[in-house]
Order: C-alpha cells, then sequence, then structure tokens
C-alpha cells in the first residue's frame, strides 16, 4: 500500500475474531475493532483528522494555533497533524493523569496547560470556572485559534459515521452485529457507530461503559461526567454499565497475553465489560439449546482504542504485582535495625578532627542542588539514588580510604555505614545528626 | 434506557463525621439545652482539647519528614479566645491577619518569637508587630519599604521578615493557577531582594512562602519548588534564610461516609438535568446548570468527603515528588537544603473543635408543600451555605436525647433563619434528619468551627450575635465555660 500522506493511513482497521477459547462465550463470536492500528496510535486519529481537516487552510493562512481540551489521544493526533501543518498546538487540560502521554505531548512540541485545581476556601461569587475562562479566551477579541472542541463537534460522531460504523459492517459481510460495546469517552465513536448499525439493523443492542464514580481509567469518564459531554445522548445505549480500572487491566491483560493484542487499559476495560455483559445471555443461550430449541449464533463488536506502552505506570502504581523485580545485592533493604544502629558514627567536634587529622573522603548523599548550596568544605557529592546503584556493583572506594558519610540527619548516611561496613569497608562513619546538626554546632558550611 | 437515576423518595442523607469528643459532646444529655435556654440561641460551644490534639497530628506529620519548624494556626478561621489560650500551651505558633487578631494572640499568651503577621497590614498593625519583633510576611516590596521606616524612625530591633511569592512558573507542562491578589511574583525576586538589602539594618530576611488557594497537590508542590530556587537566590546574595512557608489549605474531611457524598453529587447532577426530583431549594443547582441536556457549569462545593486532609494531606504533600528535582520527595528537598518549614492550617485546625446550637422555633409546610424548619438563628450565624459544605445537623431533642434513626419517619427540611429576609436560608439543601422536628428541639451544625462560625456573624435586624462557650471533659464528665473565661489551667467551678 502507497501513500502520499500518513493521515491517508488513518482508517480501515482490521476486525479480529477473539478466540472463543479465552472468552469462553458459546453462542457469540467475539470481535475487536483494533483502533490500535491507526497511525497515531488511537480511534481519536479518526475524529482529530475529521475535525481539524476544514479548518486547516485557514489556520495555516493565519497562523492559528490548534487548541483542544484533551489529556490523551486526541492531543497526541492533533499534536501530529498540526506538527505536519506548521501549525502550534495547544493541550489544555484538568490533570494530565498519564505522565508517559505527557512526555510525549511534549516530545512532539505541543503546549499543555494544566487548569488549576478546585478552589480551598470556597468563593461563591465566583462563577467562572476554568472551562469558562478557557472559552471565553478562545472566543475573545483578536484570538487566533482553530478549536476542533471534541466534546460537541459533530465532526468527531461523523468520522465514524463515515468510518468505523461501515467498516464493521462491511468486515461482517454486510450485517450489523446483534450487540456493540464501546467505552464512552467524548462519546463520537460510541454515538457515530451505533447509528450506522441501527440504521443497518434497528435490532443492534447498544452497550455503553463508563468507569465508577471514584475511579479513573484513561479516556473513558465517570457516571457523572458523561453528563458534561455535548455529544452524549442516552438515548443513544441500550444500557450503560459502570466498569473499574481493575477490570480494565484485566482485560488489557487477557487481550495482550492471549490474544496477541497489545490493548491500553481503554480497550481492556470495553473488553472485560463485553465478556462481563454477554456472560449471562450466553448462558441463557446455552440453556435454550439444552431445552431443544434452536439458537442462532450471535455476534459483538466491541473498540480497542489505543495501545498499551503508554500506560506502564499507570499499571505498575495499580498492579505492581505484575512487574517482578529481580532480588537486588548490596541493598538497603537487607540490613538488620541492630546492624545499623552499631553503624560506625561520629558527632560533629569529633567529625572536625578527624577531617583535619586523617582527610577522610566526604561523601555528601544530598541533591546536586542542596549540595551546591551549602556543603562541608571538601566534600563530594554523590546524590543517594546514584550512591545506591555503585555500591550495588561493590565498594566505590579503596578499603584503604577512610569515608565520613553525610546526609541531611544521619539517618540515611548511618544506613551506608551500615552496608559498607558488611561490605567490608574497614573505616567509614556516618555523620550524626547529619548536615543539619553541623550547622546548628555553628561548624563551617561553604557555597562554591 | 438505563442512565436515568430512579428518583429516590428517602431524603439524601450526608451524615456529619464526628470524632469521639464531639460525639460526646453532642451526646452529653441535658447540657445543651440547658446551655442554649440560659444563653440563648444560636450558641456556639467550642472544644479547646481537640486543637491541641490537631496541632500534635500536624507536629507527628513533620517528625515523619524529620522536618524541623512550626505549626502557625491561621487565627482567622475562629475568633475564640479559648482556642487561642489553649493552643499557646502548646508548642504550636499563630498566624495573625488584624491588628486584633494580633493583640488577641499576645494577650492569650503567644510571646512574639511564635507570631507571624500576614494579609494586608495597616500601619498600626505593622507598629503593634514591629514594636513587639512578630515575624512579618510580607506581601509587596512597598509593605518592606513601610516596616523598614517604622523599624528607624522608632530605633526598634531587626525585625524577622518573610516574603510571600505567587506566580511560580516550573519546567514540563505549564500549570495554571488561580491569579492572586497577594504576594509578589516569584520572577520578581530579584527587585524585592535588593529592596531587603537596602534594609538589611532593618529587616532580616528569614524565609520566603506561598499560599495557593487550591486542594491540588501539584500546584503546591511545584510552590515549594519554587520557594526552593527563591532560596537558593537568596543565599547567593548571601542573605541567610532558613524557612518555607507553605501557608494553608490542607482541608477538613466533613462527611463519616464517602459513598453519601459521591451519591450525592451524582443525584444532584440527575436533578440539574431534570431525571429526578430537586434536592435543592427552587432547583438551585450549586454551580450546575442543564444546558439542552448537557451539564454545564462547574460545582461550587466543598468538596465535603475528602479521605486525605488536614495533617494526612500535609504528609501526603511532602511525599510528593520534587518535578524538578529529579523526583527527591519534597520532605527531602526541605531536609537536605536545611529548610525548616512552617505551616498555617486554619480549618484543619480546628477540625472537630466545636459545634453551632439552634433552637427549633417553627416546622411548617410552605404553599408550595416544602417542609420548612425555622430556626432561632441567621444564615451568617453557621456559614454552611456560604462555605458551599454540605452536611446534616444533629437533631437533638428537648430532653437532651440525640433523634436517632428509627425514631420517626426520617425527614427532608429545608432550614430557614429568623430574618426577614427571602435569602435568609441557613441551607439551601434538603437536609435529612432521622425525624421531624418539633418546635423547642435543638440543631446542632456540627464541626462548623473552621469558618462556619463567627466568620460572617452579623447584627443584621438587632438580632444577637451567638455566645461562645467552651467544653471539655474531667473526670467523665462535661464542663463549661464561658469562652472568654477559659484559661487551660480552668478548672471546674472556676478553681484555678
Amino acid at each position: 500500500m502507497r501513500y502520499d500522506s500518513i493521515t491517508e493511513a488513518i482508517g480501515n482497521t482490521p476486525l479480529v475474531r477473539i478466540d472463543p477459547a479465552v472468552h469462553g462465550l458459546r453462542h457469540i463470536d467475539l470481535y475487536a475493532k483494533l483502533e490500535l492500528l491507526n497511525p497515531f496510535g488511537s480511534v481519536k486519529d479518526r475524529a482529530a483528522w475529521n475535525m481539524a481537516r476544514p479548518g486547516l487552510p485557514a489556520a495555516v493562512a493565519h497562523g492559528s494555533q490548534v487548541v483542544e481540551l484533551s489529556s490523551g489521544n486526541t492531543a497526541k493526533a492533533l499534536a501530529v497533524i498540526a506538527g505536519m501543518h506548521g501549525l502550534p498546538f495547544k493541550s489544555v487540560t484538568n490533570r494530565m493523569r498519564i505522565p508517559e502521554i505527557k512526555d510525549l505531548l511534549l516530545l512532539l512540541g505541543a503546549d499543555i496547560e494544566e487548569l488549576p485545581g478546585q478552589s480551598e476556601c470556597l468563593d461563591p461569587s465566583n462563577t467562572e470556572d476554568p472551562l469558562t475562562l478557557f472559552h471565553r479566551e478562545l472566543s475573545g477579541p483578536g484570538s487566533n485559534y482553530l478549536h476542533t472542541d471534541q466534546y460537541f463537534n459533530p465532526r468527531n460522531t461523523e468520522a465514524h459515521t463515515a468510518g468505523t460504523g461501515p467498516e464493521i459492517v462491511k468486515d461482517l459481510d454486510g450485517c450489523a452485529p446483534d450487540w456493540f460495546i464501546a467505552c464512552v469517552g467524548t462519546a463520537g465513536s460510541s454515538t457515530g457507530v451505533a447509528r450506522v448499525l441501527r440504521e443497518h439493523d434497528p435490532r443492534v443492542r447498544v452497550v455503553g461503559l463508563v468507569a465508577a464514580k471514584s475511579d479513573f481509567i484513561p479516556g473513558i469518564r465517570t457516571w457523572d461526567e458523561v453528563h458534561e459531554v455535548g455529544l452524549f445522548d442516552p438515548a443513544t445505549y441500550d444500557t450503560v454499565e459502570a466498569v473499574s480500572s481493575d477490570e480494565a487491566i484485566e482485560g488489557m491483560l487477557a487481550l495482550a497475553r492471549r490474544c496477541g493484542i497489545l490493548a491500553g487499559p481503554t480497550g481492556g476495560a470495553a473488553y472485560h465489560g463485553t465478556v462481563r455483559h454477554l456472560r449471562d445471555i450466553d448462558a441463557e443461550l446455552t440453556a435454550r439449546q439444552e431445552s431443544g430449541e434452536e439458537v442462532i449464533r450471535q455476534s459483538a463488536v466491541f473498540i480497542v482504542c489505543d495501545r498499551i506502552e503508554s500506560y506502564l505506570s499507570y499499571t505498575k502504581r495499580r498492579r505492581p504485582d505484575l512487574f517482578r523485580q529481580p532480588p537486588r545485592k548490596n541493598t538497603l533493604a537487607d540490613l538488620t535495625e541492630s546492624e545499623i544502629a552499631a553503624a560506625p558514627a561520629v558527632g560533629t567536634p569529633e567529625a572536625r578532627q578527624w577531617i583535619e587529622r586523617d582527610r577522610p573522603l566526604v561523601v555528601d548523599l544530598r541533591s546536586p542542588f542542596a549540595y551546591a548550596a551549602l556543603h562541608i568544605e571538601g566534600a563530594i557529592n554523590i546524590v543517594d539514588e546514584l550512591f545506591d546503584e555503585l555500591v550495588r556493583g561493590g565498594l566505590p572506594f579503596s578499603t584503604r580510604q577512610p569515608v565520613l558519610l553525610v546526609c541531611p540527619v544521619g539517618e540515611q548516611s548511618a544506613r551506608y555505614a551500615a552496608l559498607l561496613t558488611r561490605m567490608g569497608h574497614p573505616d567509614v562513619r556516618s555523620l550524626s545528626g547529619g548536615v543539619i546538626a553541623w550547622r546548628d554546632a555553628g561548624a563551617p558550611l561553604v557555597r562554591d | 434506557m438505563a442512565v436515568a437515576v430512579p428518583s429516590s423518595p428517602e431524603p439524601l442523607t450526608l451524615e456529619p463525621r464526628l470524632e469521639p469528643p464531639l460525639a460526646s459532646l453532642l451526646g452529653a444529655g441535658n447540657l445543651l439545652p440547658s446551655l442554649v435556654d440560659a444563653l440563648g440561641s444560636p450558641l456556639n460551644v467550642l472544644l479547646p482539647e481537640q486543637i491541641a490534639e490537631n496541632a500534635a497530628r500536624f507536629r507527628a506529620a513533620y517528625r515523619t519528614h524529620r522536618l524541623g519548624g512550626r505549626v502557625y494556626f491561621a487565627h482567622k478561621a475562629n475568633r475564640s479566645s479559648a482556642l487561642l489560650r489553649r493552643l499557646a500551651a502548646t508548642d504550636a505558633a499563630v498566624d495573625v491577619a488584624s491588628l486584633g487578631e494580633l493583640q488577641h494572640a499576645l494577650g492569650a499568651g503567644f510571646t512574639p518569637d511564635r507570631i507571624m503577621a500576614t494579609g494586608p497590614k495597616d500601619r498600626a498593625f505593622l507598629w503593634l508587630a514591629a514594636r513587639t519583633g512578630v515575624t512579618v510576611n510580607a506581601d509587596s516590596a512597598g509593605e518592606l519599604d513601610e516596616l523598614a521606616a517604622l523599624v528607624r524612625a522608632h530605633h526598634l530591633a531587626r525585625i524577622p521578615v518573610l516574603v510571600r511569592l505567587s506566580a511560580f512558573d516550573g519546567p514540563g507542562a505549564r500549570v495554571l493557577t488561580r491569579p492572586s491578589r497577594f504576594g509578589t511574583p516569584a520572577a520578581a525576586l530579584d527587585g524585592l531582594l535588593t529592596t531587603l538589602e537596602r534594609h538589611a539594618d532593618a529587616l532580616e530576611l528569614t524565609g520566603v512562602g506561598y499560599h495557593l488557594d487550591t486542594t491540588s497537590t501539584e500546584e503546591k508542590a511545584r510552590a515549594l519548588e519554587g520557594c526552593i530556587r527563591a532560596l537558593d537566590a537568596c543565599r547567593s546574595r548571601g542573605l541567610r534564610p532558613r524557612v518555607v512557608d507553605i501557608g494553608g489549605g490542607f482541608g477538613v474531611n466533613y462527611l463519616a461516609h464517602g459513598a453519601e457524598w459521591e451519591r450525592y453529587t451524582s443525584e444532584l447532577t440527575a436533578a440539574v438535568l431534570g431525571r429526578r426530583p430537586p434536592l435543592t431549594w427552587r432547583g438551585h443547582g450549586y454551580g450546575l446548570r442543564n444546558d439542552g441536556g448537557t451539564l454545564r457549569g462547574a460545582l461550587a462545593l466543598y468538596p465535603a468527603h475528602r479521605p486525605v486532609a488536614g495533617a494526612g494531606y500535609l504528609d501526603a504533600l511532602l511525599a510528593l515528588p520534587a518535578p524538578s528535582f529529579g523526583g527527591r520527595p519534597l520532605a527531602t528537598l526541605l531536609l537536605e537544603n536545611l529548610y525548616d518549614l512552617c505551616t498555617e492550617p486554619g480549618r484543619a485546625l480546628v477540625d472537630q473543635c466545636g459545634a453551632v446550637l439552634a433552637r427549633v422555633l417553627e416546622v411548617r409546610r410552605t404553599d408550595s408543600g416544602e417542609p420548612l424548619v425555622r430556626l432561632a438563628m441567621k444564615a451568617d450565624d453557621a456559614g454552611l451555605e456560604e462555605h458551599g459544605v454540605l452536611v446534616d445537623p444533629v437533631l437533638i431533642g428537648r430532653d437532651g436525647v440525640r433523634a436517632a434513626p428509627g425514631d420517626g419517619p426520617a425527614a427532608g427540611v429545608y432550614l430557614a433563619g429568623s430574618l426577614c429576609l427571602e435569602a435568609d436560608l441557613i441551607t439551601r439543601r434538603m437536609v435529612s434528619l432521622p425525624r421531624l422536628p418539633r418546635p423547642g428541639d435543638l440543631l446542632a451544625f456540627a464541626n462548623t468551627a473552621g469558618y462556619c462560625m463567627d466568620f460572617q456573624t452579623s447584627r443584621a435586624q438587632r438580632q444577637p450575635v451567638a455566645r461562645t462557650v467552651a467544653a471539655w471533659q474531667e473526670e467523665g464528665s462535661w464542663h463549661w465555660c464561658l469562652d472568654e473565661q477559659y484559661w487551660p489551667i480552668t478548672r471546674p467551678g472556676g478553681e484555678p
């Protein structure tokens, strides 16, 4: 396949059957619409391109900034599209909760603005929520923006009535599936696809998935938040159900480990919500078949929104058990309390004499910034996390070289003194009370 | 269509979170009715022991992170003498924002080294601060000039000063923050330091600080990093500052059950969208509105259920990684740069410290059938509505017995004050009570000591202002005295 522009590669994603051995449904064929194979990595490529396209010639002529309220995939796609057209892009967001996406957006050249958190002291006379201010800025005099407005722009839905929906029907040999299950984010994909499928066959049943209220699944709104979405129409869905982040991760693991589909948690939530919803229906079909009735096979389609790679820290925070770490050598965690208590230590006056007499190597474990601000004269700076790495490989200095370890209050230096002693160093000592005690004793600190 | 939330015939409860001392006070039998009989309605009751307990919790959070420095109570949260006098007997300090508060703090037993003057200051306030030698947290270069002139003109000792900074920038994504009227932009630090150097004979810079009006720890983390950078700039110019003042805003958890709060806010959304009967007086949306089926606006309510609040919030903030310092925890950053930490909790230090009591005068239905309870108080006597704090009051019978679920059919009522004014509603939310109140019953607005007690109270229509009493437990029973008569050594019967 040869294209003139990467944007031509948007859409026409595969519909892949999930192995029944994985989902366990006996009478329902389950298909995943692999939106993660879009060129910028998600289903939002379609909407972003469709929303931005008509405004691009004028934006290029005026040098407008492309802006969108997005903390995820829409921003990613728009950042790429804006960059391709030489335009700046700004994403305004409540909170970027996925660090990888935030870094990726910065890497792509996007400008990110995070809106302020909720006010601690309520000012009832202030009716201007940050979003109102955002919209006012967009429409203010002299403003020069291309605002794609994903939560209200009908071209978001249209990207799916023209693309995603008809593609599914075509791949199912001209039939609509019996079930369509989608996570509700901007509601663009679920509304667009549902519209096409229902036009084809009004009996299609549509399940919308939202996050439980206090939970967070990237790309999915919660029960309350869906009402803030202009494209959200409750009539689109036969039922709306909640999924949890735990279920989303379980679904993600099933798709990645057993189906070879490297979906993110949004796709995982769609898969999990789909199987959960259909399990009872499938059981009912089994019962009817066992009672001698003839049962017609059904089909269901869910959307796999994006890829797994951006959600490693999201998953790690919720499921540390999935990231097995090899056992480490020479770590502080191995030390016993009595070893730490027995670590050689010196107070400030004694330490000053020792420095004068034997010139021990003074190692300051604080951050470079703190070290640069004030330190003991002649000390070298090896920040704790680096020191931690160094000792893992063995003693970082000769056993003939006496060492004085310095940290803020003498706790960490005592631990490392104990560790280095255990590793065979004969004369390593910790500065008792740390650099704070040193200062409080009136001993000199220098700044280079 | 399964989205519509079924309408609930039961009023939605928002049960207040009560720690044992406050719960015990509200269950102390005849004590509260007899106090209201004697001293009138409304009546403020305060628990001075609780503020000492709260200060100890903050101190414990400091200890966890090995940090030194003081906890300054933001006096503006409550006017009480008893609370201040009790606090003076701990190791905590006080943050005063007016001449009157400074006089009050000095009179309560705080020595000048435990007082910090903040906020907008007039000449008299600055004078007394300089004369007594309290730390002045300066808002601007102009204020430093004025203070230095006072010190020189009257040959006073050098005054310790902190400067309040605002508008911090940082790497990566831009974090927007509500603009503040207070403080000097961090970018203008150089000019401020030049001013301080010019006044080196009169003023001694001890640190910098910020106060952000936000619940977001990320914004605060960024400001704290900005302060560390600013202090380093001070050091590079030969100044020797040693504290970072991170202000207040640690929050209070008002509700016993997170699930009730979640259900309430969801149902409020549904009510605003017309999917269930209103939960509020005349369909008030608390900032939300229905725009053709789509929800617009922002919920203007205090997040009444906050699992991480007060000292716990401080602990979490200090553990947060500092993004521009290689992800080291903020506490480590403070510690290894040899800085002490100052905090100025207001609401959080008076959490669970008291209640406003009011007598039920009348229970009736409005013409449109709304159950309305009129109380012997004004809305400004308990600023819950003003501060957007939604929580049910506690109903106490004429006999002093606290009403419990099952005492009768649960009742959803609106609460009106005694002003001849349509707007004098104590709550626009329909509150939930275990039974319908009767005239003579008491309603206790629990946990109102922080900003929701005497902050806004007025003498409108020559109506009485609440009297305040301090109460404490000793040998298993409750004792009380008038707020102005309380001292930490007060014994039952007034014996010293």
